[in-house]
């Protein structure tokens, strides 16, 4: 792997303008090796045009995106060779079998990889022979995370990765994270269920309008609304409608 | 270098994992090529003769216009050229006999003879085209006849017969080179587009930008996988229709196919580079339809791929000869019929590569990830 560098992500002041609407105005974060970075907001809020600057996907007007100490605007291509994308829409061939297209992206990296033991890394090794379009949503995110790990990437980008899963199969990719995390990635997020992110996220940037209006620990964050005097309108519950809708249907996924 | 051979064997394995298209991209060539194989369109036809004038002069001129008929009744589809041409045309089936006007062909007190050479395996259209000749010469004589002594010339004219064995297979074997070239474009094209386009509207092609790779990558992967598809598919259709149709390939040269594969990869690159430039535009499927079946629809009718084109009319062959198309289904025809081979192909080669480099500088122009 590519030489540590501490912290992994430096984003400085990255502005985007699409014509008459500025998505990103003046975003600036640091993201440390080894932890899980949120990025929280509503839609058009501004995540996924900030990630997909990281990513070389997209040119900023203006700032820097530093990878692990490359420039993403000075060679994109190195950026892309370490990094791990999961986009927002992901499509692969079809007519291609899962180990088929596992197999093809490593090749695309010149990496070396067993393509069922990547495929086993996300759950899916049991269905190594399936193609693409018989898979159910839950799987089909955790093709396109399986297919971003082929490089063993520095950094994985998950943009929403669990947007439109049930709850069973938004629990087992928590679980996936939480594994690719302890294996020693750093993974970028977006998400807007603010469960999901005080689950996985170390810390978490709130994105509104193009620009970050809170930075911390959940706990902190949620601290620093207590000190305000700020009473939450009901009391807390031991339990909540997931764990209720969890229990009656079970954690087994339905895929 | 590995990572074109990965896309390449990607795709390839794509492509034929995908029944419908393969299906598709024999069975309606082949069905063309037999339903049109089994008509007999020389029947309705006035036979083709090449005329050679040596004389070039007034009254050879007359005679030829004279045996080309009037707009009421056409009697011979005359064609002119060397001496060669013509015999080629008459050996290789694409015309029933020459006829050759001699040089002092209406110089006064001359005896001009006029040589009919005919393929001996055509005595009907033998005995047509030398009717006709009889019949026109006698009335160029009695027209002389009508003139005052004073100012008549004397030129008398004789025929001479001979005749040579063609190794022409007439319409069928005209026919399957045609249909493969025109195979080859609606592969070429078409399997692009559509495969690019899906690619691109389901957001599979934004999911590489996302990797390490150019496009020059891809797109050369895809190139590649298209060009043996339509050299496979040039095969199958050739030797099928053959066997189906019973005419030899090239006068049975082995080289032929080899020519073959050189002018399908041409063909196939032409096309292939026509289909990215359209789906480089095209922002789905249903603006790429009809677009890539303007371009295909005319050039079917227009480039000499199911009659010559020779029965249309001149003001429209002075543009068709420089279609795509014409060039290719011309030159598969002189290798597989006309016994030609890839280096004797002269303005079919210099057309297919002008049009191979418009068309790829546009699709480069075009291209776009999402």
């Amino acid at each position: 792997m590519t030489t540590a560098i501490d912290p992994v992500i430096v984003a400085k002041d990255l502005r985007k303008k699409y014509e008459d609407i500025t998505a990103v105005n003046g975003i600036s974060f640091e993201v440390r090796r080894g932890e899980v970075f949120g990025m929280l907001g509503p839609n058009g809020a501004g995540k996924t045009t900030t990630i997909e600057i990281l990513e070389g996907m997209r040119d900023a007007d203006s700032g820097d995106a530093i990878i692990n100490g490359i420039n993403v605007k000075d060679d994109p291509i190195a950026v892309k060779a370490m990094i791990g994308v999961q986009l927002q829409q992901n499509a692969f061939f079809d007519k291609l079998k899962l180990s088929e297209i596992v197999d093809l992206y490593a090749k695309l990296y010149l990496a070396k990889v067993d393509p069922v033991e990547i495929l086993s890394r996300v759950g899916l090794d049991n269905r190594k022979n399936a193609q693409y379009a018989e898979l159910s949503g839950g799987q089909k995110q955790r093709l396109s995370i399986a297919v971003a790990l082929v490089n063993d990437p520095v950094v994985l980008f998950l943009d929403e990765p669990t947007t439109g899963l049930d709850p069973q199969a938004r629990r087992q990719l928590w679980e996936l994270v939480r594994k690719i995390q302890a294996d020693g990635a750093t993974i970028v997020l977006t998400t807007h269920y603010m469960e999901e992110a005080e689950e996985l996220c170390d810390r978490i940037a709130v994105v509104e309008n193009g620009e970050i209006i809170a930075l911390d620990t959940p706990d902190a964050l949620i601290d620093q609304l207590l000190s305000t005097g700020f009473k939450p309108e009901k009391r807390v519950r031991e339990a909540t409608l997931d764990d209720v809708f969890l229990n009656l249907t079970g954690h087994d996924l339905r895929d | 270098m590995k990572i074109y051979l990965a896309l390449t064997v990607a795709s390839l394995k794509m492509y034929f994992r995908n029944k419908q298209a393969l299906f598709w991209a024999l069975f309606f060539p082949l069905l063309i090529m037999i339903i049109f194989g089994m008509m007999n369109f020389n029947k309705y036809s006035s036979p083709n003769v090449g005329i050679y004038d040596a004389a070039n002069n007034y009254a050879s001129q007359a005679l030829i216009e004279a045996l080309k008929g009037n707009s009421d009744q056409k009697l011979l589809s005359v064609s002119t050229g060397t001496l060669d041409e013509l015999h080629h045309e008459l050996e290789f089936g694409s015309s029933r006999a020459v006829i050759e006007i001699p040089a002092n062909y209406g110089i006064p007190g001359e005896f001009a003879e006029i040589k009919f050479i005919y393929d001996e395996r055509f005595q009907q259209e033998r005995a047509v085209i030398a009717t006709i000749l009889e019949k026109v010469t006698d009335a160029v004589f009695k027209e002389a006849a009508q003139v005052p002594d004073e100012y008549r010339v004397e030129n008398a004219i004789g025929i001479s017969d001979s005749v040579i064995t063609g190794q022409g297979q007439g319409f069928k074997a005209w026919l399957i080179p045609g249909v493969a070239a025109m195979a080859i474009m609606q592969t070429g094209l078409f399997t692009v587009v559509f495969t690019l386009v899906r690619f691109k509207s389901q957001g599979v092609l934004r999911r590489l930008k996302a990797t390490p790779i150019g496009a020059a990558h891809f797109l050369a992967g895809q190139l590649t996988t298209k060009a043996i598809v339509v050299v496979l598919q040039t095969y199958v259709l050739v030797i099928v229709g053959a066997v189906v149709l019973g005419v030899s390939v090239g006068g049975g040269r082995l080289g032929a196919w080899f020519d073959l594969s050189i002018l399908a990869l041409l063909g196939g690159a032409l096309f292939i580079a026509i289909g990215l430039a359209v789906s480089g535009w095209a922002k789905n499927e249903e603006t790429a339809a009809p677009i890539a079946n303007i371009i295909t629809m005319p050039m079917m009718f227009l480039s000499g791929v199911f009659f010559p084109l020779s029965v249309m009319p001149d003001w429209l062959t002075r543009w068709s000869q420089y279609l795509p198309l014409t060039y290719l289904a011309d030159g598969m025809r002189a290798i597989t019929v006309e016994g030609a081979s890839i280096t004797t192909l002269g303005g079919e080669l210099i057309g297919l590569g002008v049009w191979i480099s418009i068309s790829f500088a546009i699709a480069i122009k075009m291209f776009r990830w999402e």
